[in-house]
């Protein structure tokens, strides 16, 4: 399928950010001087410390070269790692197996690590929830400080909020989802597991209750990925899990045929399952019913690692695309009658054999349909490549990954889209990284088990142990710059956010109210990532916060178009799009120079669209029917 | 006895016939656009005469049109089952495999890359020809480098070249040994034996744009260019016209 020719949309130009500057060299003319943050530098695993006397000469040369040319111009996209200081530094922990091939097993169940932004105690603050899968070991519910102490700081009050455990022996955490599953203006909490997944309903003293079984949520099944959307557009907020395994004990495991048949295009996977939500208005008694066979979602069978939802040609409607590992990914546009198609065949050109694991959605072109961008593994022995999956607005999709540059990510995992420049143009940050562990490598040992003859990949017996070795481990992350040209440029080393450690989930928020991104990077059986957005000067920004009346509390599928200066730029509220991380509730535009825009427009799943005013370099709530209400 | 003797010879005898017909007819299906009609002629002119590099050829780009790749790799096993001692049958049974990898997951191109490995090896034990002692060679460096496999292709490469020189006649097929010797010590971390081989290609090939492509870059240009030659998703040259019709 070719791409075909499309009309450019009119960018926002930022001065000192000239987008055609040669290749290779930084584009901004910033403020001199800026290097990395001692933080940053300081907690950067795997770089070589340098001999005192090396430094002594590089020092002495670059003196000598501070006369003999311009000082060297900041890049336009900073962050600074701020975990420990701020408190949000945690330790993931995988689940440790017991029995002959346990280690084989902990490497097939290594996600698990994930964060998921959302305010929960309605101060106006993101917090954060970042999960652990260790046996006993507690989950993290980190209270932002920010709005009453002005200071980027958390607070772990997970165990006084009741949401600290579900890491049981039977049962190992994977994921975690802020939903207001009863539209009661508290976001209550979904925590995915290998195992029945836990809802807890938001009391709102900061407490909260497992409504788990009330609300129907007791089916077994080997959860890794969760997202909450209003699929029939009914005002309440659906549930769609991710099943990685297909539904066997992997604690007590009562056949040793657990793993997948082919390592392309396997069938033997978890597939999905569908919960509609069907709490009585007014309701606090939360209840889902599965409709998984009635959607027409249950046909799927793949390894799903990731789910993403978005309305893909723009009717109004959510549809789904599943990112699978080991073979075929799916994509599924609503019929808006409760039920989905597979569209696979005819909107993506046939069905791929990668190893997806991140859906992640956004109109990075704007041109005003959504894309997607699916991670993949692309390293020395596996050269997938990842699919930038271009709408071509008539329900087919071009992969763009290699025209674009962004295409390899290494053994990828979380990628998440963001204005991290506030140029207006959204650009996107990936981790990537298995195993990180001892010299040795794991590949041609395990290659020499996938050549042999009629082997029964399944069986977990004829798996190699992995002992202390790597597997594409210490891998550096990407952030690639959107240039707005249909391409990107990779600066995560320039932008302080080239650490190797074995990434898993991303959240994305403006945690301080400053109007730009910042990043949280949660990484297994590693600690996690606190990136603090400090790229000066950014561009101007809204921010808006959706409040849904007559469509769900949560505003989950409303889209914001913003007009500016020609170009049309949208933002759909999802949720929790991406492996292992929910974003922000809040829609971020980035508006370069421009201090103010031409027209907002909101359009709510329920079908109303309002148009609204709003001032610039601020966050503004958006009341459905109301209008601006803060 | 004598009687089953006298069929033997008759078959014989029968068999480049049988051969040449079927091929022609195979031929004919395929200039009339109808590869999957001229699939089971190949094969009937292959089950004749099974070391034949032409029918082999023809019948190999038919089941590329048309994605028979299965079909290919069943056929090859059969036939080398019924002629062991085929060389070029094996060799060709492993180039089934090498057009099929296109065409599959990352990890199944590992899988058929292996296979088609030992259907090489299969025919060099059987004949050491040149040309698969430089598809095995050149096999190996599509290899990470991780797996340790260019050293052997290196190995392979060398003979394929001495076979080559020691060739009076100047067949110009043969120049793609040294342009894959070239790649196997850039693999192997012998840059400047590389540069000396395809250096050697060019006098006695002049003009070969492989060779003039490698000698005209350095560094990093020609780092990227080599690992883009030896990229698993492009499909491998498997065509062995230039062989025979030389």
């Amino acid at each position: 399928m070719a791409a075909r020719p499309r009309a450019f949309p009119p960018g926002i130009e930022i001065p000192g950010y000239p987008r055609s500057s040669p290749p290779g060299l930084p584009r901004s003319v910033l403020s001199p001087g800026k290097g990395r943050s001692s933080v940053a530098r300081d907690f950067n695993p795997g770089r070589r410390v340098r001999r005192p006397y090396i430094s002594c000469v590089l020092l002495l040369f670059a003196a000598c070269s501070l006369h003999a040319q311009a000082p060297k111009p900041s890049p336009p996209i900073r962050f600074e790692e701020i975990s420990e200081r701020a408190g949000a530094r945690l330790t993931h922990h995988t689940r440790v197996f017991q029995g002959k091939k346990a280690d084989v097993l902990g490497m097939f169940t290594s996600g698990g690590a994930a964060v998921a932004v959302g305010d929960f105690d309605g101060d106006g603050d993101d917090d954060l929830f970042v999960t652990d899968s260790g046996a006993g070991r507690p989950c993290h519910l980190l209270r932002n400080e920010f709005r009453p102490t002005g200071k980027l700081t958390f607070t772990d009050v997970a165990k006084e909020a009741g949401v600290a455990g579900g890491n049981d022996p039977k049962s190992i955490v994977a994921d975690a989802l802020w939903l207001d599953a009863d539209n009661d203006g508290r976001r209550d909490l979904l925590v995915a597991r290998f195992g029945t997944p836990i809802l807890y309903r938001n009391l709102g003293n900061g407490k909260f209750q497992d409504v788990s079984k009330a609300a129907g949520l007791t089916k077994f099944a080997n959860s890794i990925a969760a997202i909450a959307f209003d699929y029939d557009n009914d005002g309440r907020l659906d549930l769609l899990l991710g099943h990685y395994f297909p539904p066997i004990d992997l604690i007590a495991l009562p056949t040793p045929r657990v793993l997948p048949n082919d390592l392309d295009n396997a069938a033997n996977g978890g597939g999905v399952s569908l919960w509609r939500n069907v709490t009585a208005p007014g309701s606090s008694a939360v209840r889902f019913v599965e409709v998984t066979e009635k959607a027409g979602l249950s046909h799927h069978t793949g390894w799903t690692l990731d789910l993403g939802h978005g309305d893909l040609n723009n009717d109004g409607w959510q549809d789904l695309y599943l990112a699978d590992d080991y073979g075929t990914d799916r994509l599924f546009f609503n019929n808006r009658d409760g039920t989905f198609r597979d569209a696979t065949r005819e909107a993506l050109g046939g069905l791929d054999t990668k190893k997806g694991m991140n859906a992640e959605i956004a109109d990075y072109d704007r041109d005003g349909w959504l894309d997607v961008y699916v991670t993949n593994i692309t390293d020395e022995y596996m050269k997938e490549c990842n699919m930038l999956w271009h709408n071509n607005g008539d329900g087919t999709f071009t992969d763009l990954s290699k025209e674009t540059g962004t295409c390899n990510t290494l053994w990828g995992w979380g990628a998440k889209f963001g204005d991290f420049d506030g140029d207006g143009w959204e650009d996107l940050f990936v981790v990537d990284g298995l195993r990180s562990a001892g010299p040795e490598n794991y590949i041609p040992v395990l290659l020499e088990m996938i050549i042999t003859p009629d082997i029964d990949f399944t069986d977990i017996n004829n798996w190699p142990a992995i002992g202390t070795m790597s597997w594409s481990g210490h891998q550096r992350k990407k952030l690639f710059r959107n240039l707005g040209t249909q391409a990107f440029r990779e600066m995560a080393a320039d932008a302080g956010v080239d650490n190797d450690l074995d990434g898993r989930g991303i959240g994305v928020a403006d945690l301080d109210d400053d109007g730009r991104l910042d990043l949280y990077q949660t990484n297994a059986n590693q600690a996690s990532l606190l990136y603090r957005n400090v790229s000066a000067p950014a561009g101007h920004w809204i921010e808006l916060r959706l409040t849904g009346t007559k469509s769900n509390r949560d505003a989950v599928g409303a889209r914001a178009t913003v007009r500016l200066g020609g170009a049309v730029l949208i933002r759909e509220l999802n949720g929790g799009n991406g492996y292992a991380g929910q974003s922000t509730a809040r829609l971020h535009f980035g508006l370069g120079t421009a201090t103010r825009i031409d027209a907002l427009e909101i359009r709510w799943p329920s079908g109303r669209i309002e148009k609204v005013t709003v001032p610039v370099d601020r966050i503004t709530t958006i009341r459905e029917g109301s209008g601006v209400v803060k | 006895m004598r009687r089953f003797r006298t069929l033997l010879l008759l078959a014989a005898c029968a068999a480049p016939a049988l051969h040449a017909a079927a091929f022609d007819d195979a031929i004919k299906a395929v200039a009339a656009h109808q590869d999957a009609a001229a699939l089971p002629l190949f094969e009937a002119a292959l089950n004749a005469e099974p070391d034949s590099l032409p029918a082999s050829n023809e019948y190999r780009k038919a089941v590329i049109r048309t994605q028979e790749y299965d079909r290919a790799v069943g056929f090859y096993e059969k036939l080398t089952a019924a002629h062991p001692d085929a060389a070029f049958a094996w060799l060709n049974f492993g180039y089934a495999y090498v057009d099929k990898i296109p065409a599959a997951g990352s990890i199944t191109q590992m899988i058929l890359a292996n296979k088609a490995l030992t259907n090489f090896s299969k025919s060099i034990e059987r004949r050491k020809s040149w040309i698969a002692l430089y598809t095995r060679g050149n096999s190996y460096l599509y290899w990470p480098k991780v797996f340790g496999r260019a050293p052997l292709g290196v190995a392979d490469l060398e003979q394929a070249v001495a076979i080559a020189r020691a060739e009076p006649r100047k067949i110009k097929v043969y120049v793609r040994s040294w342009v894959a010797l070239g790649d196997g010590y850039w693999k192997t971390g012998q840059s400047e034996k590389a540069k000396a081989t395809w250096g050697e290609g060019q006098q006695l090939f002049p003009g070969d744009p492989q060779l003039q492509a490698r000698l005209a870059r350095d560094g990093e240009e020609l780092e990227k260019y080599l690992y883009d030659q030896l990229d698993p998703n492009k499909r491998v040259d498997t065509n062995l016209a230039p062989l025979y019709e030389e």
